[in-house]
């Protein structure tokens, strides 16, 4: 009986396999070709590539900008998300159904017209600008549009309801009785958030800051559309490589640096957190 | 006195809210100003100055033809993703294999690849199919498709073998016992009881589909180019006045599917087999 649940897994297995291991086959095999220009490859092997994507500092700050931007969003996302999660697993039903349809229903609005939205409440004359001048914080007009500060923003949004959805996930798993139980044994309300509910969520909420982290190291349209060119990200590099330069085998050698580097990142982490679950 | 003690957490759920919702705000403000300006980079203005829905009467037949591809393209994923996660889900919990970690990190690794990277990756593998006389798939439904479906499994994937995993297999014990053959059994007691995760599966798949830019801008083609990356390049280069219009509609279309969803199972049914389970 067992055995045969196991077979339904060869389909989608050998679809999975085929989709993940030619894709990532043909482009790490032209990463190691010159690229000739036209679609045209070399044939003789070569780490040309390679060589110039860890030696030139465009590309070499363009990853420390991204890794600093994808660690930092994270950080910021899960502090504002966490506390979230825990008050609507906590608040009466209804509400909080209604607060998280509210969530589910703006991430069906694509990052683009959020940006889009960020691009008025930003601009020059736009929401923003006119409330610090209001307030008499500046000037005359506060530019974030193609700034720093505003891909932040965007990066947030990017992250934010999506992460609500999964921590509230991994957060409804804990029963409200493991509170009551500490809080009889004399715990703070701060202690049992603290020792109870935050040890109990970890591996759950490592699961969702990753993929949130996979998620940003991995956009380029919030900081193409919000940096204006000049917040250049190591995704926003590699989307200039293939369509400005058409460089096919620089892009591939880019990518393949991305990849490995999240890959570590993933397994060092995930990692990190079941040795310490096994400690514990 | 309890509830003073959760009025900064309600406060603070406010605060996310709103900031989650602020943009959306001001673009279905900008979808009923009469007078926006789009000339230069000061765009559109928040709030509106007037109300009119001339921008809703004005948007290019491109654009609705964009919506209905992406609409289409997304509901042919989830369907796939559905598919294949299925039977994924019910291999993966109840299958006692060796390697079954390694299976299990296998479905998940689109996650763990940079977005870009798996647009690079099909990009570049669908011109390698081209230049061996296979079919042309940059560009067309089926290239997009192949993408899209990658990025989707794993949520519906996680979504099902969750609330598989949740369910207490003596049910099924005891029906086989009460003298159910072993189909309907399937039917009439697991099925209805993963439901909530096949609906999430379904709109997780969905969503991701719908929502995706960074695949879609490298497989995209002149006819076939999904509803984001129709935005994205009229933000990126001349600015379509009707595109709040059009956002305003996709925003309203996605509340009246949520709403449906949350009479079917259920919000909390739904987030509770969330995307990232196992």
């Amino acid at each position: 009986m067992t055995a045969r649940w196991g077979l339904f897994l060869l389909p989608p297995l050998a679809l999975t396999l085929l989709m993940l291991g030619f894709t990532q086959f043909i482009f790490l095999k032209s990463s190691v070709f010159a690229d000739l220009g036209l679609g045209e490859t070399g044939t003789a092997f070569t780490l040309e590539n390679y060589i110039e994507a860890v030696t030139d500092p465009l590309y070499l700050n363009g990853m420390k900008l991204t890794l600093e931007l994808a660690i930092g969003v994270v950080a910021l996302t899960l502090v504002m998300t966490y506390p979230v999660a825990y008050v609507l697993t906590r608040m009466p039903a209804r509400t909080a159904s209604l607060l998280l349809a509210a969530i589910v229903c703006s991430s069906f609005v694509s990052v683009a017209i959020k940006i889009l939205g960020m691009v008025i409440i930003f601009a020059g004359d736009g929401l923003v600008s006119r409330f610090f001048r209001w307030l008499g914080v500046i000037e005359t007009s506060m530019q974030l549009l193609g700034t720093m500060t505003g891909v932040v923003f965007g990066y947030l949004h990017l992250a934010i309801g999506f992460m609500v959805m999964m921590l509230f996930s991994v957060l409804q798993t804990i029963p409200v009785k493991l509170e009551e139980a500490a809080q009889i044994h004399g715990a703070s309300r701060l202690r049992v958030f603290w020792r109870v509910i935050i040890p109990l969520s970890l591996p759950g909420v490592l699961n969702a800051a990753l993929i949130q982290f996979n998620l940003l190291m991995g956009a380029f349209v919030t900081a193409t559309i919000l940096g204006g060119g000049k917040v250049l990200t190591f995704p926003v590099l590699i989307q200039r490589t293939l369509v400005m330069f058409n460089d096919y085998g620089l892009a591939s050698a880019l990518s393949a640096v991305l990849l490995v580097i999240v890959l570590i990142i993933n397994i060092a982490a995930t990692a990190a957190v079941t040795r310490r679950r096994v400690a514990a | 006195m309890r509830r003073w003690r959760a009025l900064p957490g309600y406060a603070w759920v406010g605060f996310v809210v709103a900031f989650i919702y602020a943009p959306i705000l001001v673009v279905i403000g900008a979808s009923v100003d009469p007078g926006y300006r789009i000339s230069t980079r000061s765009y559109l203005v928040f709030p509106p100055t007037g109300f009119s829905l001339r921008w809703y009467a004005s948007i290019p037949s491109s654009f609705w033809q964009s919506l209905w591809f992406s609409l289409e393209l997304a509901a042919i994923v989830a369907a796939a993703a559905l598919l294949i996660g299925l039977p994924a889900a019910f291999g993966l919990v109840r299958g006692r294999f060796p390697g079954r970690f390694a299976v299990d990190a296998l479905f998940r690794a689109p996650l763990q690849i940079p977005v870009i990277v798996t647009g690079v990756a099909f990009l570049q593998s669908f011109y390698f199919i081209a230049s061996l006389g296979g079919p042309a798939l940059q560009g067309s439904l089926a290239g997009l498709f192949l993408g899209h479906l990658f990025l989707a499994t794993p949520y519906t994937i996680g979504s099902i073998a969750a609330s598989l995993q949740r369910f207490n297999p003596r049910l099924e014990e005891a029906a086989l016992t009460l003298g159910a053959s072993r189909l309907r059994v399937m039917w009439r007691v697991t099925l209805p009881m993963v439901m909530p995760g096949i609906y999430g599966g379904l709109l997780y798949a969905f969503l991701v589909s719908f929502t995706e830019v960074t695949i879609s801008v490298f497989l995209a083609g002149t006819s076939t180019k999904p509803f984001p990356v129709m935005i994205f390049e009229s933000v990126t280069s001349d600015m379509e006045p009707s595109v709040p219009a059009l956002s305003t509609i996709v925003f309203l279309g996605s509340m009246l599917l949520i709403y449906a969803m949350q009479r079917l199972v259920g919000m909390e049914a739904l987030l509770r087999s969330g995307g990232n389970s196992t």
